[in-house]
Order: C-alpha cells, then sequence, then structure tokens
C-alpha cells in the first residue's frame, strides 16, 4: 500500500471514530448500544427522532462544511501562492452573508435565506472575476487584491445592515456569521459537491504542485498556467459557496487545515487535496459536538470551538517544523 | 287548489334513520367539546385533543404567563432567564430564547410547546413542528393582547376560568389607570430601553401604550422603527421633561442617573430622572401593569414639580 492510500485509510478511519461520537454525544445521554439499535433499525421512537432527525443531518453537514472549506482553502494558498489566503479571502462569503442578512431582514423562510447566499456568493465571485480581469494582465495579485477589496465593500454592507436590523433579528443574524451548524438539514448537496470537487481536482494535483513554484516555472515545465488557475479559482469558489450556504461564514477551518496538512504531509497537493477534505471534516464535526455539549442546554457557535482545538495544535505543529 | 291537493307528500324517513341522525346529532357536540381549539398569535389554529399535560415555553415571559394563570405545574422546560415566579427557575432548560436545544426539547416529549414568535429563531420552531409537536405562537404587542394570550394559554392548559378572571383582572387594571390619568396634562418623555447604542421606544411598541395610559407623550413615538437607536444629540435636542429608564439589572439607576452630565436638560432640573425595573415594564407578562402604575405614579410627580402654572 501506498503512502496515499496509509494517509487516507487512517484519516478515514478517524472520519468515522469522529461521526459515531457525534451521533453518540448530545445533551440528551445515549449510549453506545442505543446509537447502534438506532444505525441498524431499531430504537425506540424519541430515539430514532433524536439521531435521525437532529444529530445525523447535523453531523453531516459539519463534515461536509469541514471538508468543503479545507479543500477550498488548500487551493486558495496554492492559487495566490499566499499562506493567509483562506476561502474568504476573496470575499465570496462576504457576498453570502449580504445575501443572507438581507433575507432574514425581510424575514424570509430558511430555503430562502440558504438561496439568497448561494446568489450572493456567486455574485462575489463573479464580481471579482470580472473585475481581476480588467483591460491589463492578469496576475494573482491582482485576483488578490480585487479580492480583498470586493471583501471589504461586503464588509461594510454587512455592518450597516446590522446597525439598521431590529433588535430581534440580530442574534440569528450574528449566528449566521460566526458560522452556526443548528439550521444544517440537507447536508446532500454539500456532500456531492466536495466529492466532486475531490475527484476533479485530484487529478490537478501534479500541476497544481508546479504551479505552487511560481506561474513562469508552471509554464516552462508545460503548465497551461491561465487555464489551471481559472479552474481553481471557480472550484474553490463552487466549494466556498456551498459550505457557506448551509453553515455560514464558519472561520479558521479553510485557513488553518491545509497548513496542518502541509507541516505534517509536506507539499504535495495531490495528498493535501484528498487529506484535506477529510481532514477539514473530522475538524469541524469534533468542534461542532463539542459546541452542542459543552456548555449544554446552551448552544455555543461552531466557530468558537473550531479555533479553541485549531489553535493550540497548529501552534504546536509549527513550532515542531523546522 | 285541485294542483295543490294533488302534490304528494314525500313518505316519511324510516324510524333507524332518524334514531341514527338523532345520536350523530348528539354525538357531534361532545366530540368538539373534547378538542381544543385556539388561535394563535401567528394566525393559525392550534387544535390539542386535551388540556397539554407537558409544555415547553421558549421565553421567560411565556413561562411567566403559564404560572399566572395557575398552569406552572404543567410546565416541564424552560429557557434561561425564566426566573420569576422562584419555582419557574427550577425547571429544566432547553437553551436560551435565541438559540434552543432541540435535542432536550424532544427528549422532554411535550404535548405543547409555547414559542415566542419574534423572539425564537422561526427556522428551529419550524424544525420542532416538522419534528411533529405542537406549537402555539405568541406575540403580544399590545396590553389587549396580553390579556388575550392569558385566555388562550390558560384554555390550551385546562384553566379556563382562572385565565378568564386574570385576564379580566388585567383589563380592569388598564381601564383604572386609564381613567386616573390619561387625561392628565401631557407629560414629553424619553424613555431610555438600553444604554450604548442608546435606544428608545416607538408608540407601537407596549410600553409606548403604557406611556399612552398614564397621560405621557413619547417624544420619539413617531420614530418608524419599534425601537429606534437614538444619538445623545437627539434627546438634548427634544429635551424632555422627564426621563425613564430600565438598566442592566434590576436595581441599576446608572443609566439614567448618566443624565445628570446635562445640566441644562428639563428632566435634571427638575430631578425627573426615573427608574423602573426592566422586568416589570420590559416583559410583555401581567406585572407590566405594576411597571404600568410606577410609571403613572411617576409622570405625576413630575407633573407635581411643574412650576406652579403648568401643573
Amino acid at each position: 500500500m501506498n503512502r496515499l492510500g496509509i494517509i487516507l485509510a487512517v484519516l478515514f478511519i478517524a472520519a468515522l471514530l469522529v461521526m459515531g461520537l457525534s451521533l453518540g454525544l448530545g445533551s440528551v445521554a445515549l449510549s453506545p448500544g442505543d446509537v447502534w439499535a438506532v444505525v441498524t433499525g431499531g430504537g425506540e421512537p424519541l430515539q430514532r427522532a433524536l439521531i435521525l432527525e437532529l444529530r445525523l443531518p447535523r453531523t453531516l453537514a459539519a463534515f461536509a462544511t469541514g471538508g468543503l472549506l479545507a479543500v477550498a482553502g488548500a487551493l486558495m494558498q496554492v492559487l495566490l501562492r499566499n499562506p493567509l489566503a483562506d476561502p474568504y479571502v476573496l470575499g465570496i462569503s462576504g457576498g453570502a452573508a449580504v445575501g443572507a442578512l438581507l433575507s432574514m431582514l425581510a424575514g424570509l423562510a430558511t430555503v430562502l435565506v440558504s438561496g439568497a447566499a448561494f446568489a450572493g456568493a456567486l455574485l462575489s465571485t463573479l464580481l471579482v472575476f470580472g473585475l481581476a480581469h480588467g483591460t491589463g494582465s492578469w496576475t494573482p495579485v491582482r485576483l488578490l487584491l480585487t479580492g480583498v477589496v470586493v471583501a471589504a465593500g461586503w464588509g461594510a454592507l454587512i455592518s450597516f445592515l446590522l446597525a439598521v436590523s431590529p433588535g430581534a433579528q440580530l442574534p440569528g443574524m450574528l449566528y449566521w456569521l460566526m458560522g452556526d451548524l443548528s439550521h444544517a438539514s440537507h447536508p446532500g448537496p454539500a456532500l456531492i459537491v466536495l466529492l466532486l470537487a475531490v475527484l476533479l481536482a485530484w487529478p490537478l494535483g501534479r500541476s497544481l504542485n508546479v504551479l505552487a513554484r511560481g506561474s513562469l516555472q508552471a509554464a516552462a515545465l508545460g503548465v497551461s498556467v491561465r487555464p489551471l488557475e481559472w479552474t481553481v479559482y471557480l472550484l474553490a469558489a463552487a466549494l466556498t459557496a456551498s459550505a457557506v450556504t448551509l453553515a455560514g461564514t464558519v472561520g479558521f477551518v479553510g485557513l488553518i487545515v491545509p497548513h496542518m496538512l502541509r507541516l505534517v504531509l509536506g507539499n504535495d497537493q495531490r495528498i493535501i487535496l484528498p487529506a484535506a477534505a477529510l481532514a477539514g471534516g473530522i475538524l469541524l464535526t469534533l468542534a461542532d459536538t463539542l459546541a452542542r455539549t459543552v456548555i449544554a442546554p446552551q448552544q455555543l457557535p461552531v466557530g468558537v470551538i473550531t479555533a479553541m482545538l485549531g489553535v493550540p495544535v497548529f501552534l504546536y505543529l509549527l513550532h515542531r517544523s523546522r | 287548489m285541485s294542483a295543490i291537493r294533488s302534490v304528494t307528500v314525500p313518505p316519511a324517513p324510516p324510524p333507524w334513520i332518524v334514531a341514527w341522525v338523532v345520536l350523530c346529532l348528539l354525538a357531534l357536540p361532545v366530540k368538539v367539546l373534547g378538542e381544543i381549539r385556539v388561535t394563535d398569535d401567528a394566525g393559525r389554529e392550534v387544535h390539542l385533543a386535551k388540556p397539554a399535560q407537558r409544555i415547553v415555553s421558549l421565553s421567560p415571559h411565556l413561562t411567566e404567563i403559564l404560572f399566572h394563570v395557575g398552569a406552572g405545574e404543567q410546565v416541564v422546560g424552560t429557557v434561561s432567564f425564566s426566573d420569576f415566579p422562584a419555582a419557574a427557575g427550577r425547571l429544566p432548560v432547553v437553551g436560551s430564547a435565541g438559540q434552543l436545544d432541540l435535542e432536550r426539547i424532544l427528549a422532554l416529549e411535550p404535548d405543547l410547546v409555547v414559542a415566542w414568535q419574534s423572539g425564537n429563531p422561526s427556522r428551529q420552531v419550524t424544525r420542532l413542528e416538522q419534528l411533529g409537536l405542537t406549537v402555539y405562537y405568541s406575540e403580544p404587542r399590545r396590553l389587549a393582547d396580553l390579556a388575550d394570550t392569558l385566555e388562550q394559554l390558560a384554555r390550551l392548559t385546562g384553566v379556563p376560568e382562572s385565565g378568564a378572571a386574570r385576564a379580566e383582572a388585567l383589563r380592569q387594571g388598564v381601564r383604572a389607570l386609564t381613567a386616573q390619568y390619561a387625561h392628565r396634562p401631557q407629560v414629553p418623555l424619553f424613555y431610555q430601553i438600553w444604554d450604548k447604542p442608546l435606544m428608545t421606544i416607538n408608540d407601537e411598541h407596549i410600553i409606548g401604550e403604557l406611556i399612552g395610559l398614564c397621560g405621557g407623550h413619547n417624544l420619539f413615538g413617531e420614530l418608524p422603527a419599534l425601537v429606534p437607536r437614538l444619538g445623545p444629540e437627539a434627546v438634548l435636542a427634544a429635551d424632555p421633561e422627564v426621563i425613564v429608564g430600565g438598566g442592566s439589572g434590576e436595581d441599576n439607576r446608572a443609566w439614567v442617573d448618566d443624565w445628570r452630565r446635562w445640566q441644562d436638560l428639563t428632566a435634571v432640573q427638575r430631578d425627573n430622572l426615573f427608574f423602573i425595573p426592566p422586568s416589570l415594564i420590559q416583559r410583555q407578562t401581567p406585572r407590566i401593569l405594576e411597571g404600568a402604575a410606577l410609571l403613572c405614579e411617576q409622570l405625576e410627580q413630575a407633573r407635581q414639580r411643574r412650576p406652579e402654572s403648568g401643573r
């Protein structure tokens, strides 16, 4: 078995364990036996409702969101050749947030809030795409600056919306902005997007490895840089849009998980991309399980826990590396 | 004439059909009586086959109302800050009004969930409905709504007589205050509901209604937002005769006392800076009557402090 196979197998088993933990833990205590009974089709009606209606969709949504963001972050960091890049750096989350907050302000239903978030993410992606293209030549720096400025614009709009919104709407809006999985009930599409994206990005891994060394070198080595960069940008945008539509702007995962994996596994995109899908999912599922249970019945936004778990682990890895 | 005589009388129905119809008619009212139907503040009909025995309340004010009408023993879960009456504070907590723990609610197996339409996340409450729970949405905006809420919740919980009596007492109290104070000389006032950012309420708010029945005039009552945010300059420019405020605690006058910095304000010169404990006026519960009485007395004091001519 090659190295990639072993890494993915280990992460896959860890993912299954974390999901099992997430199904078993909650503010209502259930024994592993109860969970097993429900998973195999038995159990009491109440236990079935708790696990199948509440915990399972949320667990899958957390896993999908984490995976999407981690892969998107890994792609953005290669695309922009910038270690500080994360899925939100180009303003996709800002556009989604403005869409979501506007629809919450109008008092629209859940489905429409998600739809508005997706539309906002799409609008922002196309805006940055069009503006960065501009009249002159196209460079990652130009893309980065365009994205950062557009993101700042969205940020101002978000502050404006928060300032004029009635008090009753504010908690929901703040939870959305902090990233919140409590509403995520249909994780299916996001999981499919994640799977498709990894299958699509995997063959690009070799080219991305070259691209990470700089576009000139990549071009000299026979990579068609421009099409590759746009593919990566649109792929990362689609991943990010799916994630924010599902769970709001969960921070941190997209920035840190790819770096953690690089510190441990080395900078080979063929390994990093599939590993990020699993590791991001594991981190967010674990974080969300804690967010639901640490001070239950009070529920924390998942972003709080992600950072608390991730910061010390990341600092340790960074300190250990040479 | 003959034509009329020739009209045949329809044959009488067989006796067994008559008996069956009579039985059905007799059975009908019994069935309707057993079922409880009320229309909630979201305009939906809520049905219960029998009075609710396991109620989860999703806001402190609804918990308080349930206890007030005598259904406190049927409440099996509340949200944080449900601190009145004391017995409510000992019940299991199912999250905060703004973020619910759906698992705990489901595990309590309630036969009625009383939700706060503008305060609970609508997605979470909708989810509870999808999971098969019966939800009553409450949103009392005016004092009259509050009395109706008392009656409806009392009917759903099987204590209709006590609910009707409590509602009547509330209506009576409101009528008494209105008769005594509503026609007294108007007192221009500023009600401070929050500090940093400075917030007030408009006439649509239930506190705006209290101000009206005490003979006050809310200087910011015309603003479009229910809870408008203001700059201190707007208050200085309006120069209220009275400043009334809640506070961040039940006994914290800091917010209203802070206005003493502005010695030119009429309210400061006449010492008309009044404090009302927030739980008496900022919660939509029957205790709001106590808050209203306090407010009316304070405005009356302000009238006494006017120079002779203005009383």
